[in-house]
């Protein structure tokens, strides 16, 4: 007689370890981390002019921009960033050389210290970080155990976590959801959609960055972030984050 | 209990017209359409100076271009009665973790009437792929509906590709193939992990939702990506589907097909899960052949339509695919038929790496355009029928319409919770697979 017991010993689910120790191969597939130019390759700057939505400068790489499309790999670029590439500043996305990017200062917002309660928006997304963003409930993540929560409220949340490129409809909506939190909020855009536009920036009626609209306290890029990407911005906000790799 | 003779009235006339045979697809411009001969079991292209699309019908399919429309998606069902009052819930709204609304009629208990309302998120995608190059354009239309990428991009591709002309290498149409049957397994799992989670079956929800991750995370190991992008595209992530990949592939998701047949006689064992679900969102066969149901939504209240065995390609016309159908029309027959097509969509990726092409640089012809330089394609998406109609001008997109089939499932959506009361709205919602972003485009 089969039972749910028995299901979940057969099946044994290894939860991460994730931040205590770093993400996983399985965890991150290659598109996961971000492009970095290969040292010393004779191809650059080809790269700049295969990417097509010019996050590629030189041999800096606007993370920010980055919708993991493996273009600029054939131009001297390689999936071998940081695992960790969540910032607090929007410029903190550009990566310049292979090294990772400088471990940023990750102070806690005040009086956010010890869990976080979560509000996700969908601003306009394709539903993928939408899904990326919820996987943190199944029990590969369990993002309860680092006091992580999702709550069905903005009143009952101090983190607004916004996907997607906001939308001219979304605007208003969101500005709402925004103004009922309570003080002291944070705002984290996920994905490159909420960051820049991604794929569709500059596509009329649509607002390329949300922290035109709102204050945006932690930026994840990727398209879609993987959920320990998203983890480890919500870790930011609460000063938990795991340093960057080689930092 | 509110008895059905104390019910506020309906009005007459608003059941939409009957057409004899539901439209699949009808163009932007009105110039053709395409229709679904249930009976005679094959899809029917119908030009202009024939039968026009049923505006009632046609009206809630249609795309509009430019986007950023709020709009019902599925048609009005006015009911009139003392006390009544509409309730309108989203566009951010609890439990849907995506941006739409449902105006609902409701005097409180009852949902007398709902009607959706989608263009929240409109990213103007088809407007904005007008004019780009073929590549560039699929990088947004794989977006369209992150969860269903394959399928989008395979539609799109093969559109673009008949309406140039331009033959494709066999391997690529049975990577299409394998990467869309990965994504129906994730996308159904996922589907019964909500409904199972709207249910309370704590235990079984986590072990369901464990199982879509793994989904994912073998898709990230096959295609460099867990949602598949740029998986379809020429200048994508690196695929590793080697001889030696196949074999470890085949053997992983071995594992995973046991692990869902185990869970999935867990699920069916527990009887406040099915009671629950029974009876719950039913969509009747009459409705679903006026409204041109799609897919999973079809299946379940007996119609055998599947695109892979009416309207199939390369590989479909070479691999044995066994079709569910149930005849309840409702969330349990939808959940039936998901179960089932898991297993038969990891019996069609045995086919797959079993029978790998040895000829994957052989070209196979595309399908023949419907007018010069334009083409349909046409998929079985996870929730069903998918359709894009590309025009191109050299290799650059000039038009492109598209009907997702959630667009098409929304009116049977609404139409399958009038009548019930406001703790089905979860196991209905859940049980029919919509994604708003796929109405939005
Ligand atoms: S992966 Fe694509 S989007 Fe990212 S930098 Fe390379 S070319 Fe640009
Ligand atoms: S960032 Fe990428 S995955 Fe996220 S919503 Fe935008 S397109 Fe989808």
């Amino acid at each position: 007689m089969p039972t749910w017991i028995g299901q979940a010993v057969r099946h044994g689910i290894v939860t991460s370890r994730y931040p205590a120790e770093p993400a996983s191969e399985a965890e991150v597939p290659p598109t996961g981390r971000p492009p970095v130019a290969v040292k010393g390759s004779k191809l650059l700057p080809a790269g700049a002019s295969l990417c097509p939505v010019g996050a590629i400068s030189d041999r800096a790489v606007d993370r920010g921009r980055c919708i993991r499309c493996a273009r600029c790999l054939p131009g001297g670029f390689e999936f071998r960033g940081p695992v960790e590439s969540a910032t607090r500043t929007r410029t903190g996305l550009v990566t310049g050389e292979p090294s990772p990017a400088a471990p940023e200062p990750t102070p806690p917002l005040a009086a956010l210290s010890r869990s976080v309660h979560v509000f996700l928006v969908d601003a306009g997304s394709c539903n993928a970080c939408n899904l990326e963003v919820l996987a943190l409930a199944n029990p590969f993540y369990d993002s309860q155990r680092l006091g992580v929560f999702f709550t069905n409220s903005p009143r009952h949340a101090d983190v607004l976590l916004v996907v997607g490129v906001p939308t001219e409809e979304m605007v208003e909506p969101l500005r709402r959801a925004y103004d009922a939190l309570p003080a002291p909020k944070a705002v984290v855009a996920v994905g490159v959609c909420a960051i820049s536009g991604g794929a569709f920036a500059g596509t009329p009626g649509l607002h390329d960055a949300l922290d035109q609209l709102v204050p945006v306290d932690v930026y994840v890029p990727g398209c879609p972030p993987a959920p320990v990407h998203v983890l480890d911005g919500l870790l930011r906000v609460v000063g938990r984050g795991r340093k960057a790799e080689g930092a | 209990m509110i008895e059905s003779s104390e019910l506020p009235a309906r009005r007459p006339g608003t059941g939409g017209t009957h057409p004899e045979l539901a439209l699949a697809y009808a163009a932007d411009d009105g110039s053709f359409a395409v229709y679904n001969d249930y009976s005679a079991g094959r899809a029917v292209f119908r030009p202009r100076s024939e039968t026009p699309p049923p505006p009632e019908v046609a009206a809630t399919w249609r795309r509009t271009r430019d986007g950023g429309q709020v709009r019902p998606v599925a048609p009005a069902d006015p009911v009139e009665g003392y006390g009544l009052f509409t309730f309108p819930y989203g566009p951010i709204s609890m439990g849907v973790p995506e941006s739409g609304r449902f105006d609902v009629r409701t005097y409180g208990e009852r949902i007398l009437a709902l009607v959706p309302v989608a263009g929240y998120k409109s990213r103007r995608i088809l407007a904005s792929v007008c004019g780009q190059t073929v590549p560039d354009a699929a990088l947004r239309i794989e977006r369209l509906a992150g969860n269903f990428s394959a399928a989008h991009a395979t539609a799109f591709l093969s559109a673009a590709e008949s309406a140039a002309g331009a033959s494709v290498p066999r391997g690529e149409l049975w990577v299409r193939a394998l990467a869309q049957e990965l994504q129906r397994v994730y996308n159904h799992v996922h589907v019964i992990a909500r409904v199972a989670e709207a249910a309370s079956q704590n235990v079984g929800t986590a072990q369901t939702q464990a199982l879509a991750e793994e989904m994912l995370r073998v898709q990230g190991s096959v295609f460099g990506h867990r949602w598949l992008f740029g998986a379809l595209l020429p200048a994508g992530p690196r695929r590793r589907l080697d001889a030696g990949d196949r074999r470890d592939l085949s053997n992983v998701l071995r594992r995973h097909a046991a692990t869902f047949d185990r869970l999935w006689e867990l699920f069916l064992g527990s009887r406040t899960f099915v009671d629950r679900i029974q009876s719950t969102g039913t969509v009747t066969p009459s409705l679903a052949k006026e409204w041109g149901a799609v897919g999973p939504t079809l299946r379940a209240c007996g119609v055998p339509w599947d695109d892979r065995l009416r309207v199939p390609t390369s590989p479909y016309t070479d691999l044995f695919l066994d079709l569910p159908q149930e005849s309840g029309g409702d969330a349990l027959a939808r959940l039936l038929v998901r179960a089932h097509e898991v297993r038969a969509s990891f019996l069609l990726i045995e086919q797959l790496l079993d029978r790998w092409t040895t000829t994957p640089e052989a070209l196979e012809a595309p399908a023949p355009p419907v007018a010069p330089s334009r083409a349909l394609g046409r998929v079985e998406s996870p929730s069903g029928d998918l359709v894009y109609d590309v025009t191109l001008s050299g290799d650059r997109v000039a038009s492109i319409g598209m009907r997702s089939a959630s667009q098409a499932n929304f009116p049977l959506f609404a139409r399958g919770l009038r009548d019930g009361v406001f703790t089905d709205f979860h196991f209905a919602w859940e049980s029919f697979g919509l994604v708003f972003s796929e109405v939005d485009g």
